[in-house]
């Protein structure tokens, strides 16, 4: 069942957000030297010292390293959750909410390695730190991230899309990082391009699938009071939701219309202030171009099957882009796609700036709320509810 | 005679055996897809688990299933893990059947090659593969009338 309760709205606030941006290939720097190139970046911007950050969020590396790492001499909240990014950002938010801790630095690096890109063993210390099994994993299976492509083709299926529907979800995001410096894929995509490339697992290609990329992003998490006494304007979290179903294996959800995104869409309508009407921005998530058509649909925009429709009847052909409505974006960074695998953090830290007025060239005017839905449909739905203070 | 433990963890390698599906991988020693079903409110459930999700009873009871169903996903591999006799120059078909024993009661596998496609109706057959039966599919040859 889900519930409005929610004491922690608008109570925490992001004060910060900064990115080193991403490249598609081995770069010679580890994993931690991306996430404390974030983290050093994110202190700054906020005006913060060693001593006044006393909480620490990260997957890799755990947050021990990363104290050692920086420096920090007094820790007082910790945890290292797995991907993706909400899972970060709601434990913090409620560490701080709940007093474990009063600033929380907040990371995600993303890495280029076997799990991602088999193009990753041609650097020999990522090849080095992978444990590989004796024995090769079955192919006879839709476990992990092949279950998106058999659901993918389910969705075919059922509602008759075409490639072209999913390959909006590339082009989309590909337009909208050529105007992000941050992006490790700026070249335009055409559709041609896209229904020519290769096929990975059918009917998903390369292009449906998210760039591995190096690069990391990193967050200052407090108490909206304190971040209000930082330079940039704050970021409240509004409402932040996971979502998941009992049937959540791989190839034993319910069906499309039943799976994680749609307790994450109840639980988020409750607790939130405002739903798509009010959205200016608005991040479907992608590490599947298939998980992002869903989100379209299940958050509302459209019925089910009919987001490659939407799509089209909001494109802006100028920007080669969705514009709803003239003028909100669909992942205007280019998602995890086209800005790189980021596993939500750079959905997050996108939707910062935006709300904050640093975007750039790809700043909505006057953009005051964000709604992200991060994560796909087993056991990793999310959902985030952000407003400029 | 039942494998050893570690022997039946050596010859499925390439699966992850555990205490909760050990029952299901020494069946397919035996060319028997075994499926877990509740013995008190007789659901039946997939992957195995160490309860019924549906009564939480303990007495869960390996069981086997006819292997026969309709396809609800299917796709094809242009790449994937190194696997005796698989060649992924030519597609590797995996699908995942809804079996007949019950809604929502899927079993993921390979399927022989042919003209696969979702809602169709299959059934269940055997190959060798690095020394253990591996379970596939096939069109039904049967028609009911």
């Amino acid at each position: 069942m889900t519930s409005d309760r929610n004491p922690m709205k608008n109570a925490i606030a992001f004060a910060g957000a900064t990115t080193t941006g991403f490249e598609r290939r081995n770069t010679t720097r580890s994993q931690a030297s991306w996430a404390a190139e974030a983290c050093i970046d994110a202190m700054r911007q906020c005006d913060l010292g060693p001593k006044d950050v006393d909480g620490l969020c990260g997957s890799w590396p755990p947050a021990n390293e990363l104290q050692a790492i920086l420096g920090l001499p007094e820790i007082t909240w910790f945890e290292n959750p797995p991907v993706p990014f909400i899972n970060h950002v709601s434990a913090a938010a409620a560490a701080v909410f709940a007093g474990l801790c009063e600033v929380a630095l907040v990371w995600h690096a993303a890495y280029r390695q076997p799990w991602n890109t088999a193009g990753s063993l041609k650097d020999p210390f990522r090849a080095a730190a992978e444990n590989f099994p004796a024995v090769a994993p079955s192919p006879d299976t839709v476990m992990h991230a092949v279950g998106y492509t058999a659901w993918a083709s389910r969705y075919m299926h059922e509602f008759g899309a075409t490639k072209e529907d999913f390959g909006l979800i590339a082009i989309n995001d590909r337009s909208n990082a050529a105007r992000n410096p941050a992006a490790a894929l700026t070249h335009p995509l055409t559709m041609q391009e896209y229904l020519e490339a290769r096929m990975i697992r059918w009917p998903l290609c390369l292009f449906d699938m998210d760039v591995a990329v190096d690069g990391a992003d990193a967050f200052i998490v407090t108490t909206a009071e304190r971040a209000r006494d930082m330079p940039l304007p704050p970021v409240l979290i509004n409402a932040a939701v996971h979502g998941m179903v009992a049937n959540n294996e791989e190839d034993q959800i319910d069906g499309l219309a039943h799976h994680g995104q749609h307790i994450v869409v109840d639980s988020l309508k409750a607790k939130s202030d405002f739903w798509i009407d009010g959205a200016d921005v608005f991040f479907p998530y992608d590490g599947f171009s298939i998980i992002a058509l869903a989100w379209i649909e299940n958050v509302g925009y459209c019925g089910a099957g009919e987001a490659g429709e939407f799509m089209r009847q909001y494109w802006d052909a100028e920007s080669n882009s969705v514009r709803l409505n003239g003028k909100v974006p669909f992942n205007p960074h280019g998602g995890s796609l086209s800005e790189g695998a980021t596993q939500g953090s750079g959905h997050v830290r996108e939707a910062i700036h935006q709300l904050q007025g640093l975007a750039g060239d790809r700043q909505v005017p006057g953009a005051r709320t964000a709604l992200l839905t991060p994560g796909g449909f087993f056991f990793n739905a999310q959902g985030l509810t952000l407003i400029r203070d | 005679m039942a494998e050893a433990d570690e022997e039946l963890l050596e010859r499925f390698a390439s699966h992850s055996v555990d205490r909760d599906n050990a029952a299901h991988f020494r069946g397919r020693l035996n060319r028997q897809l075994l499926i877990n079903r509740c013995g008190d409110c007789g659901r039946w459930h997939h992957p195995p688990k160490p309860v019924c999700p549906g009564c939480w009873s303990t007495a869960i009871e390996p069981s086997e299933v006819d292997g026969t169903g309709e396809v609800h996903l299917l796709i094809r591999l242009h790449q994937g893990p190194p696997a005796p006799g698989v060649d992924y120059s030519t597609p590797y078909p995996v699908v995942t059947v809804e079996l007949d024993e019950q809604q929502g009661l899927r079993f993921t596998a390979t399927v022989e090659e042919g003209d696969i496609a979702i809602g169709q109706r299959v059934e269940l057959d055997w190959i060798e593969r690095a020394g253990v039966p591996v379970p596939i599919f096939r069109l039904a040859r049967e028609v009911s009338l």
